[in-house]
C-alpha cells in the first residue's frame, strides 16, 4: 500500500487507531506508576517509553505521540502528584519521534524489525528526547512557572538520559522480541 | 485494586463531587492558569486556602493524601535547595533586592529576598498541587471526558481518555496474572534478591505478554464501537453529563470572577511593567 | 414470511489471506426465525456474522463475490451505520466490548453516538436495562459485575435501537453453567417478546438447545454443510464428523445402542420420550460393572483448615482437603468462589492467613515461590499471557534458566519435555504460527519443564471447540497416566469434569461445599444449586428410566472412558 507522506506523518486514523492510542495511553500510565524506578521528581527509569514505539509501529507517529502525551496525563491522574502539562507535551514530542520508526519500513506487527531499524530507532529516540525534554519541556516550564532554568535543565538532562536509555536498552530488545513473536513463519517443516 | 489509584471511577456525593464535569474542568483549568500566570502572594494565598477547603470538603482518604502531600513538599524543598546551591542570590533577579541575613561564604549567602521567593514559589506549587489533587479525586473519567468535550476538545480525543481509564483495571489485572505466572516459573522480583539490571531485564519477560494481550483487544473493542455507531456523526452527546445542579448555577459567578481575575492579572502585568517578577511587601 | 437476510452465491476472502474464507454461500433467513450457526473453530462462523453486521467490508477488508442483502440493503454498498440500525451484535468477548465506564454509559453508547438528547437517552437506557434486568446496576463499574451481567449489558446496548436482527457470537463462552442458562433464557425472552430475528453462533449445542431453536446451520471450511431442524441434525451423524460435541443425553442413548427415528423429539431432553427406550437403557446399564476398586493413594498436599483474607474480605474459609499423587481433580464453583485464590495459595504466591498447607507432610512455608515451582505448576487460562519467547524451544527453556539449571541439564530437560508434549518435531517453530490449542500445549510444556508433581490448569478448555478441547484434554490425561502427574482443573465445564476427572471439589463464596466423586457431586441437587452448576441431562434420563442418577452417571463415565 502506498501511503502519502501526510498519512505517514499523521498516521491513519480510524476507530482502531483511537482504541490503540487509548490502550497505549493506559499502558503508559500504568507503567509510569508501577513499571519503573524513580530517579528525580519528574523522571524515572520507566519501561513506559516502549509504548510509543509500539503504537508508532502499529498506527504511526502522531498516535504514538498522543499515546505518550495523554499517557502522561493518565499517569498524573492515577498517581495523584498534580499535573505536569509541560512534561506531557515533552512526552508527546518524544513519543512522536519514537513513532517515526515506522516511516523507515519497520513494522512490528508484521514482524519486520532489523538492526537497521534498531539504529534508526535509537537515533530517533535520542533526537525526540532531546527535542522534547531538552527544548519543549524546559521552554514551557520556563514560560509557565518561570522556574530557575538551571534546575529545569538538570531535570531535562536526567530525563533525556534516563528515558533515552530505557527507550534503547529495554525498547530495542522488546521490539525485536515482539517482531519475532509476530513474524509469520515461512517454510516450516517438522524435524525429527 | 481501585483504591490504589487517586482517580475514582465511582462518583462520591459531596458538593464538589456532584457538580457537572463541565464546571469541574472549567474551575480547575482557570485556577491552574491563574496560578501559573502569577507570582503575587496576594493572589496565591487565597487560592491556596480555597484549595485546602476544597480538598477537605471532598472527604478524601486522609492517609493517602497526607503521604503524597508530604512527598510533594519534600520534593519541592529539595528543588529549592538545589536552586539555592546554584544561585544563592536568586532573589536579586526575581524580587529585586539582596538583604543578607546569613553568610556561609561570600557566594553562599541567605538573603531575605531569596527566601521570600522560595516561600512564594513553594506556596504557588502547593496551591496548584492541591487544586489538582482535589480535581483528580472528585472527577470520574467519564465526567472528565464530558468536561473536556464541553471546552471544545474533539470528542474523539475525549474518547481516548475515557477508554484509557476503562481498560486500566483490565491491564493491571493482566499485569498481576502475568507476574504470578512468571513467578511460578522462577522469576525473582524481590529487590533484595536481584540487582536493578537483572530486574530491568526480567521486566521484559512480563512486558512482552502484557503488551501483546493488551493490544490484542484493540480489534475487538474497535469493532464493538463501530457496530454501535462510533464516529457516525461529527459530535456526540454524553450520558453522564447531567443537567446543571444548583451548585453549578451557584458557581457561574465564581467562574466569571476567575476569568475577570485572570484578565486583570494579564492587563496589570502589561500596563505596570513591574521590574521584578515577584512582588514583596518591602520592595517598591 | 419475508427474508431479512439473503446470501446469493456469496464468497469472501480476507485481504490478508490467499484463499477464500467463505465459499458459495446461499442462505435465506426469514423474519422472526431463531437460527443457530454451528461449526468447528476456524470454519468461518464469525466471518459470516461479520458479513451480516457490516463489519465486512467496513473495517475488515477483502474481496467479495456474489451478493449479501440485509433488510434489503446490499451490505457492500451500505454503510455500517445504516446496517447497524437493523442488526444488533453481541460479540464473543463481552469484556472487551464493554466500552463505557459504567453500565449506564455502556448501554447508552449507541445513543450517544446518535446524538440523542440526554433526557430521551435516560429513558431509553432505563427501558432496555429493565428488559435485561440490569436497571439496579446502572452506576456499577465493569470490573464489579460478572461476565453474565456484562453480557446482559451488551444486549441492552443494542435493544433500544429497535433492530430487526439480533446476532450473538458465542454468547456462552465465558459464562458458568447457571449464567449460561439464564443467558439462553434471556435471549429467548427477547426473541419472543420483541419478535426479533435471532442468530446465535455457539459451540455449546446442548446449552443453546435448552430453549427452542428453529433452524441449525452447520458450517465447515467456509461452506454450508447442512441447514435443517435441530431434531433432524441430532438424529444424523454429521456432528461428530464435523467436530461438534453432541449433547450428553444423545451420547448416552447412542452408547446404549439406541437408534432414533422420526418420532423422537431430540432437541430437548425433557420432551424426549425415554419410555420407548427404557428397556435398552436399563439393560445396558446393568451390563457395565460400576464397582470401583478403591486403591489407597499416597497423600501429597494437605490443606488443614486454611483461610485466606484479602484485607478483611475472606476469599477462602476453613478449607480442608488432601491432594494425593496421581489424582485428577476438578475444582468447580461459580465466579468469585475463590478458585483462583486457591490456586495461588498452592503455588505459594499467596500464603494462608490461617491454617496450614503441608507438602509431603511438611509445612510449605519453608519453601520460596521458586522452590515450590518444583512441586506445583500453574497454567493460566489465556496462553498469550504466558508466552514470552518467539521460538517454542526457548519458551521451554525460560523456567529452567530462571531456576539456574546447568546447561547440560537444560538441554536434556528441554528435549525430554518437548517429546512428552509431542512438540519435538516443531521445536524450532515460531510461536506465532501455532493454533490456540497448540499454544496451550506449549504453555503446559513450559510448566512441565520443571517437572512439578502437580499441575493446576485454569479453565483449560474455555472457548475451545470440541476438536481442540479433546486434543488438549487427551494430552493432559496422557501426562497423568504416563507420568503420574497430579492434575487439578479449575473449571466451569461439567462435560470436562465428567469425562476427565475422578473427583470434584466444589466451592461457593469461599466455602468448600463438596468433595466427592464426580458422579456423586453431579447427582446431588443441593450442591448443584448452591454452586450454580447445571443439572446434567444424564440425571433427567436416569430419573425417567427409573435408575439411580448417581449410579447412572457413574455408568456413563465408565462407558465413555472405555470407548476412548
Ligand atoms: N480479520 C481477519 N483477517 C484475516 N483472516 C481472518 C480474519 N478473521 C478471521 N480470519 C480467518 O478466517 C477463518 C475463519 O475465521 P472465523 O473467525 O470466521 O472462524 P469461526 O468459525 O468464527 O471460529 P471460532 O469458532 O474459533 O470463533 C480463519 O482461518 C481465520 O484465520
Ligand atoms: N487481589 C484481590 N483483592 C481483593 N479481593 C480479591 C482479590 N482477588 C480476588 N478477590 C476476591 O476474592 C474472591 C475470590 O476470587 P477468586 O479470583 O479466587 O474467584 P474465582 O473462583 O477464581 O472466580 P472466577 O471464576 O471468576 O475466576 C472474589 O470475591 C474476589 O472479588
Ligand atoms: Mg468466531
Ligand atoms: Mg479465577
Amino acid at each position: 500500500m502506498n501511503k502519502t507522506l501526510s498519512q505517514k506523518l499523521l498516521g491513519t486514523w480510524n476507530t482502531k487507531t483511537i482504541v490503540g492510542v487509548a490502550i497505549g495511553a493506559a499502558l503508559f500510565g500504568v507503567l509510569m506508576n508501577y513499571g519503573g524506578i524513580k530517579v528525580t521528581t519528574n523522571t524515572s527509569l520507566t519501561s513506559a517509553y516502549v509504548i510509543p514505539a509500539i503504537v508508532g509501529a502499529l498506527f504511526g507517529p502522531l498516535p504514538a505521540g498522543l499515546a505518550a502525551g495523554l499517557g502522561n496525563v493518565v499517569a498524573d491522574l492515577l498517581g495523584g502528584w498534580g499535573f505536569w502539562f509541560d512534561w506531557s507535551l515533552g512526552n508527546f514530542v518524544a513519543g512522536y519521534f519514537a513513532g517515526l520508526v515506522g516511516l523507515f519500513g519497520a513494522n512490528v506487527e508484521e514482524g519486520v524489525f532489523t538492526v537497521k531499524h534498531a539504529v534508526i530507532y535509537a537515533i530517533l529516540c535520542i533526537i525526540g528526547c532531546a527535542l522534547g525534554f531538552g527544548v519543549v519541556t524546559p521552554f514551557l516550564t520556563y514560560m509557565w512557572y518561570s522556574s530557575e532554568l538551571t534546575i529545569t535543565w538538570i531535570q531535562a538532562w536526567a530525563a533525556i538520559v534516563s528515558d533515552a536509555t530505557v527507550l534503547i536498552v529495554v525498547g530495542i530488545p522488546l521490539l525485536f522480541a515482539l517482531a519475532k513473536r509476530n513474524a509469520r513463519g515461512t517454510n516450516l517443516s517438522k524435524e525429527d | 485494586m481501585d483504591n490504589k489509584f487517586f482517580i475514582t471511577l465511582v462518583p462520591g456525593n459531596t458538593f464538589i463531587d456532584k457538580l457537572t464535569g463541565k464546571t469541574k474542568v472549567r474551575i480547575f483549568l482557570l485556577l491552574i492558569i491563574i496560578l501559573t500566570a502569577t507570582w503575587d502572594i496576594r493572589v496565591i494565598l487565597p487560592i491556596l486556602l480555597l484549595s485546602i477547603i476544597m480538598l477537605i470538603s471532598i472527604k478524601p482518604d486522609v492517609k493517602k493524601n497526607v503521604a503524597i502531600i508530604i512527598f510533594v513538599i519534600l520534593m519541592n524543598l529539595f528543588n529549592l535547595f538545589l536552586t539555592w546551591i546554584i544561585k544563592p542570590d536568586y532573589g536579586l533577579e526575581m524580587v529585586g533586592g539582596s538583604t543578607v541575613l546569613f553568610k556561609f561564604t561570600d557566594f553562599y549567602i541567605v538573603t531575605a529576598e531569596t527566601m521570600w521567593y522560595f516561600l512564594v514559589r513553594l506556596l504557588k506549587f502547593l496551591a496548584s498541587f492541591l487544586v489538582s489533587l482535589t480535581f483528580i479525586q472528585s472527577i470520574t473519567p467519564s465526567e472528565l471526558a464530558a468536561g473536556l468535550h464541553s471546552i471544545k476538545i474533539p470528542y474523539k480525543i475525549c474518547m481516548i481518555v475515557s477508554l484509557a481509564f476503562r481498560y486500566i483495571p483490565d491491564i493491571t489485572r493482566d499485569f498481576t496474572n502475568i507476574k504470578i505466572s512468571m513467578q511460578t516459573r522462577g522469576l525473582e522480583l524481590d529487590s533484595r534478591k536481584s540487582s536493578i539490571l537483572t530486574r530491568l531485564k526480567q521486566y521484559v519477560l512480563i512486558l512482552i505478554p502484557l503488551i501483546i494481550t493488551s493490544f490484542d483487544r484493540v480489534g475487538n473493542i474497535a469493532n464493538a464501537m463501530d457496530l454501535r455507531g462510533f464516529g457516525k456523526n461529527k459530535d456526540k452527546t454524553y450520558y453522564c453529563e447531567h443537567e446543571d445542579t444548583k451548585g453549578d448555577k451557584m458557581l457561574v459567578p465564581f467562574i466569571i470572577f476567575l476569568i475577570l481575575l485572570y484578565i486583570a492579572l494579564v492587563v496589570y502585568k502589561a500596563v505596570y511593567k513591574a521590574p521584578f517578577e515577584v512582588w514583596a511587601p518591602w520592595i517598591q | 414470511m419475508s427474508a431479512v437476510i439473503e446470501f446469493k452465491d456469496f464468497s469472501f476472502r480476507y485481504k490478508e489471506q490467499s484463499e477464500f474464507t467463505l465459499h458459495d454461500i446461499n442462505l435465506t433467513i426469514n423474519k422472526g426465525e431463531k437460527v443457530l450457526i454451528l461449526g468447528p473453530s476456524g470454519s468461518g462462523k464469525t466471518t459470516l456474522g461479520n458479513c451480516i453486521n457490516g463489519l465486512i467490508p467496513f473495517s475488515l477488508n477483502g474481496e467479495i463475490k456474489g451478493s449479501c442483502k440485509v433488510c434489503g440493503l446490499e451490505t457492500r454498498d451500505a454503510s455500517i451505520f445504516k446496517i447497524s440500525e437493523h442488526v444488533g451484535t453481541v460479540q464473543q468477548d463481552t469484556n472487551a466490548q464493554f466500552v463505557g465506564l459504567t453500565v449506564g454509559e455502556d448501554i447508552a453508547f449507541s445513543l450517544e453516538n446518535d446524538m440523542t438528547p440526554r433526557n430521551i437517552m435516560l429513558q431509553k437506557v432505563d427501558e432496555s436495562a429493565t428488559i435485561v434486568g440490569m436497571e439496579k446496576f446502572l452506576l456499577s463499574v465493569p470490573y464489579n459485575i460478572s461476565g453474565g451481567q456484562k453480557q446482559k449489558v451488551a444486549l441492552a446496548g443494542i435493544l433500544h435501537n429497535d433492530v430487526e436482527i439480533l446476532f450473538f457470537d458465542e454468547p456462552l463462552a465465558a459464562l458458568d453453567p447457571a449464567m449460561g442458562m439464564s443467558a439462553v433464557d434471556l435471549i429467548d425472552k427477547v426473541y419472543r417478546e420483541k419478535e426479533k430475528t435471532v442468530l446465535i453462533i455457539e459451540h455449546r449445542l446442548e446449552d443453546v438447545l435448552y430453549r427452542h431453536v428453529d433452524r441449525i446451520i452447520l458450517i465447515n471450511e467456509g461452506r454450508i454443510i447442512l441447514d435443517t431442524t435441530p431434531d433432524e441434525l441430532l438424529r444424523s451423524d454429521v456432528l461428530k464428523v464435523n467436530g461438534i460435541r453432541e449433547p450428553l443425553y444423545i451420547s448416552a442413548l447412542k452408547n446404549a445402542g439406541v437408534v432414533f427415528d422420526e418420532n423422537d423429539i431430540l432437541s430437548n431432553v425433557e420432551k424426549l420420550d425415554i419410555d420407548r427406550y427404557k428397556d435398552k437403557i436399563v439393560s445396558d446399564f446393568h451390563k457395565v460393572n460400576i464397582k470401583e476398586n478403591i486403591e489407597k493413594k499416597e497423600k501429597f498436599i494437605e490443606l488443614k483448615d486454611v483461610s485466606y483474607y484479602y484485607g478483611d474480605f475472606p476469599a477462602l474459609k476453613n478449607i480442608t482437603f488432601d491432594i494425593c499423587k496421581g489424582e485428577k481433580i476438578a475444582v468447580v464453583g461459580k465466579n468469585g468462589a475463590g478458585k483462583s485464590t486457591l490456586a495461588q495459595l498452592l503455588c505459594g504466591i499467596l500464603r494462608p492467613t490461617k491454617g496450614e498447607i503441608l507438602i509431603n507432610g511438611e509445612n510449605y512455608l519453608k519453601y520460596s515461590i521458586k522452590e515450590l515451582s518444583a512441586f506445583v505448576g500453574y497454567v493460566m487460562q489465556n496462553p498469550n499471557q504466558m508466552l514470552v519467547k518467539d521460538i517454542i524451544k526457548d519458551e521451554i527453556e525460560v523456567a529452567l534458566k530462571l531456576n539456574d539449571f546447568s546447561p547440560e541439564l537444560i538441554e536434556e530437560r528441554v528435549e525430554s519435555t518437548l517429546k512428552m508434549a509431542g512438540l519435538y518435531p516443531m521445536r524450532n517453530w515460531p510461536v506465532s504460527v501455532l493454533s490456540y490449542g497448540q499454544k496451550k500445549r506449549v504453555t503446559i510444556a513450559a510448566i512441565l519443564a520443571l517437572r512439578p508433581d502437580v499441575i493446576i490448569l485454569d479453565e483449560p478448555t474455555a472457548g475451545q471447540d470440541y476438536n481442540h478441547y479433546t486434543e488438549i484434554m487427551n494430552f493432559i490425561t496422557d501426562l497423568n497416566e504416563k507420568y503420574g502427574i497430579t492434575i487439578l482443573f479449575v473449571t466451569h465445564d461439567m462435560h470436562l469434569a465428567i469425562e476427565y476427572t475422578d473427583r470434584a471439589i466444589v466451592f461457593t463464596d469461599g466455602e468448600m461445599i463438596g468433595d466427592d466423586a464426580v458422579y456423586s457431586i453431579l447427582s446431588n441437587d443441593d450442591i448443584i444449586e448452591r454452586a450454580s452448576l447445571k443439572k446434567t441431562s444424564l440425571v433427567t434420563i436416569a430419573k425417567k428410566a427409573g435408575l439411580d442418577p448417581k449410579q447412572y452417571i457413574h455408568y456413563f463415565i465408565k462407558k465413555e472412558r472405555e470407548a476412548n
